[in-house]
């Protein structure tokens, strides 16, 4: 009774959360691009999965600008007088752009037929995706007084789900046997390494300081526990283990079920961490 | 002093370098809350949000009450977790006095600075103010830059009517700072981000300073203010 406080906003809202989802799908869609020029298998996903990629990127982008309160400033993450090389901001934005370029240069060298320069362009642009969900993994990592954002998991757990959400898409683009076994594969292994990660986050977090353990509770019994616990955890990350295990998994609906439970798990767990290393802060 | 400096920001003990702190005397406030009003008229703060506000917790039962009240502002930290995050340099400490400042005509508005503030120091400016026109960037306290600078307090220590706020420099061993943070136990908000906040407090609580269990379950009236605080400040 009688306590008062002003009330303290959560400074990233879940328009972020979408942003890393689009930003993970289109690295992954790239990185199947590139896996083309180096297995026959998804050498039917080259142009397809490049066409997403590009325009996932287009669309991260203008969510990421758009979410800006000066949009228009976005022009100074490129200023070099400005970049501040201490923020991944600066080294994402960098990387964005960079991406952008080698992604229409790769376009225009497939176009020109030019196999050799294109498969250049493909293991740069690969690179290069990597970094994207590297760096949005550090976004969070990077912020010390952030329970569950600040551990090293952030950017490996980030770059899985990028190749889970990815491979999910995929699946759903995928007309033969081969490739949809080698999708299969690559949700499976992602998706368990996802599941390790969490582990290993749920207990730093459970066992962390006050306000780590807090946000555990939240995340767990409080205000984001159906969004982790159900949809990022059970529904999103061990029921499509599970089904990809089955005899069900090998088949083409069993992959692309289990595909859809990974989209809903990709874009539950980034929002529940997204907001849940937010929430105990807003109350200090 | 040195041997404490980690980071090659921290100013700590640097000879010739002014760091300006802020010593609260939680005895001497009664939560008047002029501090908070001044501040607001030295900046054309907007309704909703503060560079500086006072938030009090009554402890104990009766008959053995007590109301405490903590006075909250930027904490102009050696060690700024703000600058690091800014991607664009807007946010920047100054060498000599040990300010931590905002570029309002660089800041993208993209509140990584206000992420990574442990205090929640930041807040962004809203679209529309009456007087000034520098909306939608970030702001925060600037330990009054601009009085300071001439020579005077800031606007809150000014103001105080209990002499709870005590400004000047921690690097000068004669100033009234560097006397009681010296001679009292002073404590500082969230020691443990290693942020070396410049705002020291005397007899600050841990009911206080540290997060309870309470906001777990936070009050319904609390949470219904709370909904329409964020209506309004969507």
């Amino acid at each position: 009774m009688g306590d008062f406080n002003v009330f303290h906003i959560m400074p990233w809202s879940g328009a972020y959360a979408i942003y890393f989802f689009v930003i993970g799908i289109s690295a992954a869609m790239f990185f199947f691009s590139t896996l083309s020029w180096f297995r026959p298998e998804f050498q039917t996903l080259r142009f397809p999965a490049f066409a997403v990629s590009f325009v996932l990127m287009g669309a991260g982008g203008l969510l990421l600008i758009g979410d800006l309160s000066q949009p228009l400033r976005f022009l100074n993450t490129i200023n070099p007088a400005y970049m501040n090389f201490t923020s991944p901001l600066a080294w994402g934005a960098l990387n964005l752009l960079s991406f952008g370029a080698v992604s229409v240069a790769y376009f225009v060298m497939m176009r020109k037929n030019d196999e050799a320069m294109s498969k250049k362009l493909a293991v740069v642009g690969a690179l290069l995706a990597l970094g994207l969900p590297i760096y949005t993994g550090f976004d969070l990592t990077v912020h010390q007084n952030r329970p569950v954002w600040n551990t090293p998991l952030m950017p490996v757990l980030f770059v899985a789900l990028s190749l889970l959400s990815g491979a999910a898409v995929a699946a759903f683009m995928a007309k033969e046997e081969k490739l949809l076994v080698m999708l299969r594969r690559f949700m499976l292994w992602s998706a368990g390494a996802v599941a390790a990660m969490l582990v290993s986050l749920l207990g730093t977090t459970a066992y962390g300081g006050s306000a780590a353990e807090l946000t555990f509770m939240f995340m767990t019994s409080g205000a984001l526990g159906a969004v982790f616990v159900g949809l990022g955890i059970l529904l999103g990350t061990a029921a499509p283990i599970a089904v990809l295990l089955t005899q069900f998994g090998r088949q083409r609906g069993g992959i692309m079920a289990a595909g859809a439970l990974l989209l809903v798990g990709g874009i539950a767990l980034r929002y529940s961490i997204l907001i849940g290393g937010q929430i105990v802060q807003t109350y200090y | 002093m040195s041997e404490l400096r980690i980071s090659s920001i921290e100013t700590r003990g640097v000879p010739g370098k002014r760091r300006y702190a802020m010593v609260i005397d939680l005895r001497r406030c009664i939560g008047c809350m002029a501090c908070q009003v001044a501040c607001k008229a030295e900046f054309d703060v907007p309704l909703g949000v503060f560079r500086t506000w006072v938030p009090h917790k009554v402890s104990g039962k009766y008959p053995t009450v007590r109301k405490m009240f903590l006075p909250r502002l930027c904490n102009h930290c050696d060690d700024p977790p703000c600058v690091r995050a800014c991607p664009v340099e807007a946010t920047y400490k100054v060498d000599d006095g040990g300010f931590v400042l905002q570029r309002y005509d660089r800041c993208i508005g993209c509140k990584a600075c206000m992420a990574s503030c442990p205090y929640n120091a930041r807040f962004m400016l809203p679209k529309h103010r009456t007087y000034t026109d520098i909306t939608r960037v970030v702001d925060k306290c600037t330990f009054c830059h601009h009085r300071v600078t001439q020579g005077l307090v800031p606007a809150c220590v000014q103001t105080c009517v209990g002499r709870s706020r005590i400004f000047g420099d921690l690097n000068d061993p004669a100033s009234e700072v560097s006397y009681l943070v010296d001679s009292l136990p002073t404590q500082v908000l969230r020691p443990e981000e290693g942020t070396k906040p410049h705002v020291f407090y005397i007899g600050a609580d841990r009911a206080h300073t540290e997060f309870g269990r309470k906001i777990y379950d936070p009050e319904g009236l609390v949470e219904v203010e709370r909904a329409v605080f964020n209506k309004n400040h969507s």
